[in-house]
């Protein structure tokens, strides 16, 4: 809201109080003062009288003169096209800081110019404000400005405007009485409203009707003025209202703007003999169309409040009024509205037709419901002064307007305990005085009155918020909470995720993080997607309309965006939550693409493949207390995002967790990607399944004897088929069983691959003798003959 | 004897190598060597001078002996010493590089974050993202007319159902979990979203972090310091913060929360516009209509409740200039955040 300390000064003393003491007063009560600007700007500026005005010898568009500014004449070369000789003109002296420019003695084109004639642009002023004229030229001063005298004064614009960006309980200040009082409660001040009250009386007999067929109207106020005069406004109201950014119109409809920064109450002021009848409706469930006054035809909604005379609509209630029956230089008798109206309805209806008017801000905020009254008697004060009003008749009211004050009650220790400072008694008092709360005792609380602007003051801690912002925070002295020890720490879950984390980091992993909403695509297929993707009622864009079901689909973006950057390398992971109704799964999506790499120069480097990242989960697992011998691996051949012979189903126990391996050529090539290893695992099985307690088992001290073993086998047989045959046939003494090297190619029949293992027996209680591990290692050559059908190689 | 004796280990210490030291074996030690020779020179003794000079001769041999293996070890461990020149290698090659990750910079905010008040004995509270109206609105204090439950800045999915707004919503779960029961001192982290266009100060999810105590006589100041001491922890030992006024549904008295600007030390920079102060937090009391409607006694005990913007502390702390960078996932952006700090 903008707020022009000028104006406010007419009602409240701020005399030896500075523009800045007041925004820092008000942004530490609560009314963040957001910036603070001058109307112009410029130092050393003087009116001056245009004597002289020739044209420049060596130039076709610049004109010398002379200009007196009192004391002395000033010889001056202006390239404004309005300038002329007569002209009681604004004059930047040698050594004026404007806006843009520090004004000096210089040449211009050969001749010496000692000042600067200015336009208002020149000093700043807001280009809004300004006719084309004014923009284009420099400002030609009225005949009644004195030479030698301030021009920033005579023109108004000594003003310094508070943009103050008020907190939703605070919209009371909208009214600039209402912040008047809070200015003067601050800084201890006098408040002196104008002597509006006395016309209320005012009023003959009147065959004005008002009424509301909807409950989105609960008051109207409409009031008939017979008879007034048009014509523009006096400059002090001209100047108030462009301080605070309204153009003027003319004196009727500027006393309406004038009064709605006054009270709050926003009004509409319709021109009498435009109306068919003396009758106003204001209704709902209405369709059709409106044409406002800016001219354009709004489509209305049946949920919009419409107000209508004699069956027509002539205005958008609370927004914007008709075009039909807008005041003009002809109109010779109005009728004032001063309504409330629901203001979540203006806000939707404001929004859908994308019209935010000084009216509808106002409305959407919530208003005092004695302010209309006041509106309207104000309004009559300065139609009357001011237009000329006669035949002012009765006003008509529909509906009731609050007058009763509502009673809260705090009790003094209250304050001191939810502060946590001593508050003495007194200053209690002193401030709900202050801001007109007529508090008085009652037993031990304080009982207070509270005015009907302060729509936001309802419970004691209303009432306590008053007192600590009115002492302010500065010396609050901060305390810890005196209270029972707790034990703090994270639960189960944030464990397990955050070790997680710390081994996927360890294992060089970077963590990324990425949207929840995702485009519809990206729902259709993933690993095991959450069924019956969630979209959202009025999305951002289809980009972002589903709430996503699975994590690669945006893990792959993470891809695309660092492969087009030319980072082909690297191990990237995400957990996060799938979130549908009543359901959170936690998910791990884990992606390795390119090169690992240890050292270059010493060639270990791998590239990534699908045993790199088999080694990650199984890690994440075991490290996590769920051993091998519980994860499953089941060949995945028809997912369409995984390659169909290097993809696994990873079960742990009995649970499926996920998907992991090589991504699908194919759809790699649709990502326009390089090939990636990749995963997506549910965390929530972890959550529900015993990992293995840590137990010591005393270290077994006789010797472990190793037997290397190198056979050919079927390329069908899998090394776990092999592992299994030998751990079986020779169960209590194989204490493992690893594979060292796996070899196709040349030498080895087609379809066939050879197998180099390394078997360690340990029995647990003596050292084997050679003739027991002869005995099982030719148990173990046997069955891989006849069940592996292994062709073994010396 | 004594010729002898000096005779072999002066060459027992001049020997330099394996075969001279094998040459003075053979020469003193061996079964044909010299020592040998005196020991055959016994049998022509005299019964009553054997003893004696067999002494001799065991003595003079175990010296020998003892001298032989003394050089045996001296020659081998020149010999090692003499070959370390072969190890040289080039010293200024690249290091064998054990790649470690990073944690992303929200997680390390929030982590931090969590740290710092689990060692207060907090608890961490998590809540879910798709979130009942009820809990994220009327449980929050939020009337139904409110702005804040507009289409315009909430995602509903349905008329029950949205995306949390804000992590006050695991707060009024929390609340209606303990139900009346004290003390209750818990943080709710979690991703938060809002109708807004991504831009570089603005962001449609985003990561809040909220905290909450509710006990007997909770106060203002409470909240003050355990504030100062969340800014000490965030952004250095020297910070101090300022409440200001202000007005949240959930929160009376409410307060925004300034910490004094980590780059200027407030002297007044373009990080805090000019005013040496950064707005980095919204706190107050807890409504007590939002203590009755979870059970409690709103009349005996107060509570007190901050909420911060993970995004907004981590742009600060680390001076990221653009918001979007935390979602766009440039390994060169993320390979920067290694560490708390």
């Amino acid at each position: 809201m903008k707020t022009s300390i000028k104006w406010l000064s007419h009602y409240v003393d701020l005399k030896g109080i500075s523009a800045n003491e007041i925004a820092d007063r008000l942004t530490l009560a609560g009314l963040e003062v957001e910036g603070s600007t001058s109307l112009a700007q410029g130092t050393q500026l003087v009116i001056g009288e245009v004597l002289t005005c020739v044209a420049h010898p060596d130039s076709d568009h610049l004109s010398k003169t002379t200009v007196n500014i009192g004391k002395e004449v000033l010889s001056i070369i202006c390239g404004a096209p309005n300038v002329k000789a007569g002209q009681k003109v604004i004059i930047a002296q040698n050594g004026s800081i404007l806006p843009q420019i520090t004004i000096k003695k210089t040449l211009i084109k050969g001749v010496e110019s000692n000042g600067m004639i200015c336009s208002l642009l020149e000093l700043g002023v807001d280009p809004k404000t300004l006719s084309d004229t004014q923009k284009e030229g420099i400002e030609v001063l009225g005949d009644d400005a004195v030479i030698g005298g301030d021009p920033l004064s005579y023109l108004g614009l000594d003003d310094v405007i508070l943009e103050i960006k008020l907190t939703p309980n605070r919209s009371d200040c909208n009214a600039l009485w209402s912040l008047a009082f809070e200015v003067g409660a601050l800084f201890d001040r006098k408040v002196k409203l104008p002597d509006y009250l006395s016309f209320e009386k005012i009023g003959g007999p009147t065959q004005l009707k008002v009424a509301s067929e909807t409950l989105k109207c609960p008051l109207f106020i409409g009031k008939k003025i017979g008879k007034l005069s048009v014509k523009p406004s006096p400059l002090w109201m001209r100047q108030a209202l462009n301080a605070v950014g309204i153009k003027s119109i003319n004196n009727v409809v500027d006393i309406s703007n004038y009064v709605m920064i006054e009270t709050g109450q926003p009004m509409h002021f319709y021109d009498a003999a435009k109306l068919a009848a003396l009758e106003i409706t204001v209704k709902d469930n209405q369709s059709g169309i409106v044409k406002t006054l800016d001219e354009s035809d709004i489509h209305l909604h049946k949920e919009d409040i419409v107000i209508t005379c004699n069956g027509k609509h002539i205005g958008l209630a609370g927004i914007m009024g008709g075009d039909d029956s807008k005041i003009d230089e002809n109109t010779h008798g109005i009728v004032i509205e001063a309504a409330q109206f629901a203001p979540y309805q203006i806000r939707h209806t404001s929004r859908r037709v994308n019209l935010m008017t000084e009216a509808s801000l106002r409305f959407q905020k919530g208003l005092d419901l004695n302010a209309a009254h006041k509106a309207v008697m104000r309004s009559v004060q300065l139609l009357i002064e001011l237009a000329d009003a006669k035949e002012i008749e009765s006003t008509v009211i529909y509906g009731t307007a609050e007058t009763e004050k509502r009673i809260v009650k705090v009790h003094p220790q209250h304050i001191n305990d939810l502060l946590g400072d001593v508050y003495p008694l007194e200053k209690d008092i002193e401030i709900f005085k202050a801001l007109g709360f007529n508090p008085i005792m009652e037993k031990e609380m304080i009982v207070c009155s509270i005015p009907t602007t302060r729509l936001d003051i309802e419970v004691a801690q209303d009432l306590i918020e008053e007192v600590g912002r009115f002492v302010g925070y500065g010396n609050l002295k901060g305390t810890l909470p005196a209270m029972a020890m707790t034990q703090g720490g994270y639960d189960e879950r944030q464990q397990l995720r955050n070790k997680i984390r710390s081994l996927c980091v360890g294992f060089g992993m970077n963590e990324i993080v990425t949207y929840t909403l995702v485009n519809k695509d990206k729902t259709v297929e993933g690993v095991s997607p959450l069924e019956n993707p969630l979209s959202l009622i009025s999305p951002l864009s289809d980009e972002r309309q589903y709430i996503r079901n699975n994590l690669l689909n945006s893990v792959f973006e993470t891809v695309v965006y660092n492969q087009s950057h030319k980072i082909k390398d690297f191990q990237i992971f995400e957990i996060s939550t799938l979130s549908h109704i009543d359901l959170c799964q936690e998910r791990i999506a884990l992606v390795q693409s390119g090169t690992i790499t240890i050292n270059r120069w010493q060639k270990e480097t791998r590239e990534a493949d699908f045993y790199s990242l088999k080694g990650i989960i199984e890690n994440i697992l075991s490290e996590n207390g769920y051993s091998l011998g519980r994860i499953r691996y089941e060949a995945v051949t028809d997912h369409p995002f995984f390659h169909p012979y290097q993809s696994v189903k990873v079960t742990l126990d009995k649970t499926v967790l996920g998907i992991m391996g090589r991504i699908h050529p194919l759809l790699a090539q649709k990502l326009g990607i390089d090939s990636i290893l990749m995963a997506e695992l549910n965390i929530e099985p972890l959550l529900k399944t015993k990992a293995a307690k840590i137990k010591y088992n005393s270290v077994v001290k006789v010797p472990v004897v190793l037997r290397d073993l190198a056979m050919v086998v079927s390329e069908e047989v899998s090394a776990s088929s092999i592992e299994k045959v030998i751990m079986e046939s020779a169960k209590s003494l194989v204490k493992s069983v690893e594979v060292f090297d796996v070899y196709t190619g040349e030498h080895i029949e087609k379809g066939k691959k050879s197998l180099a293992l390394s078997i360690a027996f340990q029995a647990a209680d003596h050292t084997l003798n050679e003739e027991e591990i002869q005995i099982h290692f030719a148990k173990i050559l046997e069955a891989l003959k006849t069940q592996c059908g292994a062709l073994l190689r010396s | 004897m004594e010729n002898l004796l000096k005779e072999a280990l002066d060459a027992l210490h001049k020997a330099a190598d394996k075969t001279e030291l094998q040459e003075i074996y053979n020469t003193y030690l061996s079964k044909k060597g010299k020592v040998a020779g005196l020991m055959a020179q016994m049998k022509d003794l005299i019964a009553e001078e054997k003893p004696k000079f067999g002494a001799k001769v065991n003595v003079l041999k175990q010296t020998l002996e003892q001298a032989y293996s003394e050089a045996q070890e001296r020659i081998h461990q020149q010999s090692i010493l003499s070959n370390l020149e072969k190890d040289k290698i080039d010293l200024t090659l690249p290091a064998t590089k054990l790649k470690v990750g990073t944690l992303h910079p929200l997680t390390l905010v929030q982590k931090e974050i969590e740290e710092h008040f689990i060692a207060m004995g907090y608890l961490v509270k998590e809540g879910p993202e798709v979130e009942r109206d009820y809990y994220n609105f009327e449980r929050a204090n939020i009337p139904q007319d409110h702005p804040a439950r507009d289409m315009q800045d909430t995602f509903y999915i349905n008329m029950d159902w949205l995306l949390r707004t804000h992590t006050t919503a695991i707060q009024t779960r929390t609340l209606e979990e303990y139900n009346g029961k004290t003390p209750v001192k818990v943080i709710c982290p979690g991703k938060v979203y809002r109708k807004d266009d991504d831009d570089a100060t603005h962001s449609h999810q985003f990561v809040q972090i909220e905290g909450l105590v509710v006990g007997e006589k909770i106060s203002l100041a409470d909240l003050k310091g355990t504030l100062e001491l969340l800014a000490k922890r965030m952004f250095g030992e020297s910070r101090v913060i300022r409440f200001r006024p202000s007005y949240f549904q959930f929160t009376e008295p409410s307060v925004e929360v300034d910490v004094s600007c980590h780059i200027c030390n407030g002297k007044g920079c373009s990080t805090c516009h000019q005013t040496g102060w950064i707005e980095i937090l919204g706190a107050g009391m807890v409504h007590p209509n939002v203590l009755r409607m979870a059970g409690f006694d709103a009349e005996k005990v107060s509570g007190f409740a901050f909420g911060l913007g993970v995004e907004r502390v981590a742009l600060l702390k680390y001076g990221i200039d653009d918001i979007r960078h935390l979602y766009t996932n440039d390994l060169r952006f993320l390979s920067t955040f290694t560490r708390f700090e």
